[in-house]
């Protein structure tokens, strides 16, 4: 027996919930599907594989103030951002949702962003199994599932009259909607994702950081941020100020390793110079540096740089290139 | 204000900005809150980012010691937008500390042993709070040897201070530069030329070093010529950095974070690192 | 797939590499999803198997040449993309004895992504008047049936018509969903500024924000770096990761080019771009 929810059920629930909250949920926007705030239920986009753009930019927008320099009277204030709202993402994918739980690392270790922090105290993940695999999907080989009901806080999956609704944390089970029924529906079996075997990929990292392979394949690599942008899981950010109706504020952006000024230096000694430098950094950072910190590879399989990239630059290539290098090196 | 939120910086009034050479100022802050600046503890080694409101912030060692009272000190070499605009602040002008950031020097762990401070140009910077420990608690260290190179007399970056150096107990100062002038009478030399000419013993102790790319590469191969082990040899990484919390992936060499695990490193670890620097 | 015209280019590549003409090949393989191509760099006579040319081989890969400056190398050009190569070559970024252009006889490429493959030719090739490239060393291939024909600038004569206040909703949305990934200027020929204006930090032109208005500027001021040097190979427009039409802000002004100077970019290594070269005869219209 499992709680179910009807499609009517989950549209009033929405419309309620976009009523006390910000509602974010993936919307159709010129061909591209994107989690945008929403207030019709019309504009939510229920029928989709997975956006365009994961939804990591609700809790690192691509470009957000951290504080504002406010000066007068000769006495300067430094105000810092605040989060005003309680929000609420709907139809968050597993993989995506493991990306927002990745970023937790980084950004709530001490001492912690507290914007960041704040966000994700105040924002509720409505989880959306997925029904099938997309060709460029490999989550099962990235410690996610197409079910994994693990870093959302409400899982839905579609059955054939609505959904199967599981509470998976104590904030969820205070966001459901009162009245829900139980029902005869069983869990479908999820869908299979292709399988790239990442087995003692991380510890035959450490041995091949030299190869040659990384020069080369940075041959076709453009250096533009595209991956990064649309990956779920890297968070690199600039930091600079910009003046502002009279005031200053500190504004954060996102950047990454790929573009060229990444790491120069004022005085333009730049340390990672030469493209395979660049290119080998993010997959070290996502492959082993990250794991070695955090015990976990930043890299969820949804494949959306798989599919982005102009150059088909491919992370799973390149995890069955490290492996069989490794293998070679005898790792 | 930036208790809480580690990306607000503290508010500091600027108290000094005394030139050192053409291109670097020391500046001497005081932090605008009582209570902060009471708590700002640091050790050497340690940085802390300013900010130059309407353009950004930058790190810079920390280059006073807590313990002497002189105020929060920085020298600021002028290289980019975020040092200009610090360049033209005047006394009296507010700006931002957000800090410290970084691991220190583990000058408690070096109590007994000889030590060698090697720096050129602004490198000597993070190590002149290293020189003043070791003259504030003399007898806790056995010789002390600093090797002070830069391109030109003018460049050399803590000249006022070479006096009191040079007249400390059991101390030895060499200085020398690129290109003399005039006025110089002293040696014209690259500072691991002169590192080989001293040819400090390695015998019990420890060799700290700072400066260009190019010297510190030299320099540390005259270092083990003259028996240094890379467990010996000291030196503070530089990267260009965003948070200096470890939390932006800007100023990693490899897996190490220069703002979190560094800046600080001994060669011993660095010849490990998987990124050189 | 035209195996004859494969064979052409293998061929070609392998003797240059054996010979040692060339340090590497810069041409396509078939890409990670079986069914598009990606660039490929060949630098052994083993690989040039990997070569193949079809209609999926949307990529220009003129840009990476001014990777390689140091090094002679191949490359495998359609029409269009030789056109780029004029343009590198007029502005010296490329020396011409550094190069050996294995030009190819284009019947047309289709658009493509990630495992999907168009049905039709892209609308660039519907319009294109060249057969083959303007400047090669080899030419690989049959000259092909004339394509179909469609009418030049036939959607910027549609976006013209449009009210102001429709054109500025059209781009302000387009806009809005620009993320500054750069991935238009890191792919285009044309754009090979050590330090781009939108990365100078003094002044800020632009600065790090990713928002409407800086976005705008991003853009406006990219299409107008290109103006008279844009070649139309669309290559902006097939990399967005959020479908900006980047080549109607393009074509616009090829087409004011085409109408005011009777010029058109890359069609030889001489003829200097319009908005390069100033002419102690011409006219300013101050007198008048």
């Amino acid at each position: 027996m499992n709680l179910l929810m009807s499609r009517d059920d989950l549209i009033h629930w929405l419309e309620l919930l976009m009523r006390e909250r910000i509602l974010l949920a993936p919307t159709r926007v010129q061909g591209l599907l994107l989690f945008q705030p929403v207030s019709k239920v019309e504009d939510i986009a229920f029928d989709f594989d997975n956006t365009t753009l994961p939804p990591k930019g609700w809790f690192l927008p691509p470009t957000e103030t951290l504080f504002s320099v406010r000066r007068g009277d000769g006495h300067t204030e430094l105000v810092p951002a605040t989060v005003e709202r309680e929000a609420v993402i709907f139809g968050v994918r597993p993989c995506d949702a493991k990306g927002i739980a990745l970023m937790d690392n980084p950004f709530l270790e001490e001492p912690g962003d507290t914007v960041y922090g704040e966000r994700r105290a105040r924002t509720a993940l409505i989880g959306l199994s997925c029904r099938q695999a997309m060709p460029e999907c490999f989550c099962t080989s990235m410690g996610s599932a197409p079910d994994d009901p693990s870093h959302v806080d409400i899982l839905l999956t579609e059955v054939e009259d609505g959904y199967i609704v599981r509470a998976v944390t104590e904030k969820g089970k205070a966001l459901l909607p009162q009245g829900l029924a139980e029902g005869e529906a069983v869990l479908p079996a999820p869908p299979k994702p292709q399988a790239v075997p990442a087995e003692g990929m991380v510890s035959a990292m450490r041995d091949l950081f030299s190869e040659p392979y990384w020069e080369l394949l940075a041959d076709r690599c453009l250096h533009c941020n595209v991956c990064a942008y649309v990956c779920p899981t890297c968070y690199c950010f600039d930091m600079r100020d910009y003046p502002d109706k009279g005031n200053i504020e500190r504004v954060r952006s996102w950047e990454s390793c790929q573009s060229p000024g990444f790491t120069r230096l004022a005085g333009g000694y730049n340390p990672r110079a030469t493209k395979g430098a660049r290119l080998r950094q993010r997959f070290y950072h996502k492959l082993l540096y990250f794991p070695e910190q955090f015990q976990d590879i930043a890299c969820v399989g949804c494949g959306r740089c798989v599919k982005a990239c102009p150059v088909n630059i491919d992370i799973r290539e390149v995890i069955s290139d490290l492996q069989q290098l490794g293998a070679k090196s005898g790792s | 204000m930036g208790l809480e939120n580690p990306f607000v910086p503290y508010l500091a009034t600027l108290k000094s900005a005394v030139e050192l050479t053409p291109d670097v100022k020391l500046l001497s802050v005081e932090l605008t809150d009582p209570a902060i600046q009471a708590g700002f503890d640091y050790k050497p080694g340690q940085f802390a980012f300013l900010s130059a409101f309407g353009e950004g912030e930058a790190p810079f060692g920390i280059v006073s010691l807590p313990q002497r009272k002189d105020g929060l000190e920085f020298a600021v070499r002028l290289i980019g937008t975020v040092t200009r605009a610090l360049h033209e602040l005047e006394p009296g002008d507010t700006l931002g500390v957000r800090g410290p950031f970084g691991n220190h020097f583990p000058l408690d762990d070096y109590k007994g042993k000889d030590m060698v401070i090697i720096g050129g140009g602004i490198g000597m910077a993070p190590l002149r709070p290293v020189i003043n420990t070791i003259l504030d608690h003399r007898n806790d260290y056995g010789k002390l040897l600093i090797i002070n190179g830069a391109r030109t007399p003018q460049d050399l970056v803590f000249a006022p201070e070479f006096k009191t150096w040079m007249e400390a107990p059991r101390t030895k100062l060499e200085l020398t530069v690129d290109r003399g002038d005039e006025r110089w009478s002293g040696r014209v030399a690259l500072v691991p030329d002169v590192v080989r000419e001293v040819s400090p013993s390695p015998d019990n102790a420890i060799a700290i070093t700072c400066g260009p790319p190019i010297m510190i590469r030299f320099t540390l191969t005259v270092l083990r010529e003259l028996g240094f082990k890379d467990p010996q040899i000291v030196t503070t990484l530089e990267a260009k950095m965003k948070c200096g919390m470890g939390k932006c992936a800007r100023c990693n060499v490899g897996e190490k974070y220069v703002c979190r695990d560094g800046p600080v490193f001994t060669m011993e670890q660095i010849s490990q690192f998987l990124e050189q620097p | 797939m035209d195996s004859e015209l494969i064979q052409q280019i293998q061929n070609q590549a392998r003797d240059l590499l054996e010979s040692g003409a060339v340090k590497g090949i810069i041409g396509y393989e078939r890409a990670s999803d079986g069914l598009t191509a990606r660039p490929f760099f060949a630098y052994e006579p083993s690989a040039v198997e990997r070569l193949i040319f079809d209609e999926t081989c949307t990529h220009n890969l003129v840009k990476y040449l001014l990777d390689k400056k140091n090094e002679k190398m191949a490359i495998v050009v359609k029409p269009c993309d030789s056109r780029a190569i004029n343009l590198l070559l007029n502005e010296e970024q490329i020396k011409r004895d550094m190069v050996f252009i294995i030009g190819v006889y284009c019947p047309g490429v289709v658009e493509t992504a990630w495992n999907r493959k168009g049905q039709t030719q892209q609308a660039r090739c519907q319009t294109c008047e060249l057969l083959k490239p303007v400047v090669y060393d080899f030419l690989a291939g049959q000259e092909p049936v004339r394509r179909p024909e469609a009418e030049l600038y036939s959607d910027i004569l549609e976006m013209e018509a449009k009210p102001v206040a429709a054109k500025r909703a059209f781009w302000v949305e387009h806009f809005g969903h620009c993320i500054r990934c750069y991935a238009c200027r890191q792919v285009c020929p044309g754009c090979y500024c050590p330090e781009c204006f939108a990365e100078q930090l003094d002044p800020s032109w632009v600065g790090i924000r990713i928002a409407p208005k800086e976005n705008e500027l991003w853009q406006a001021i990219r299409t107008f770096h290109l103006v008279g040097r844009c070649i139309g190979c669309n290559e902006c427009e097939r990399v967005c990761p959020v479908d900006i039409p980047l080549s109607l802000l393009n074509r616009k002004l090829e087409k004011e080019v085409k109408e005011l100077f009777a010029f058109e970019a890359g069609l030889s290594p001489e003829e200097q771009p319009p908005f390069a070269t100033f002419k102690k005869e011409e006219k300013l219209g101050l007198e008048e």
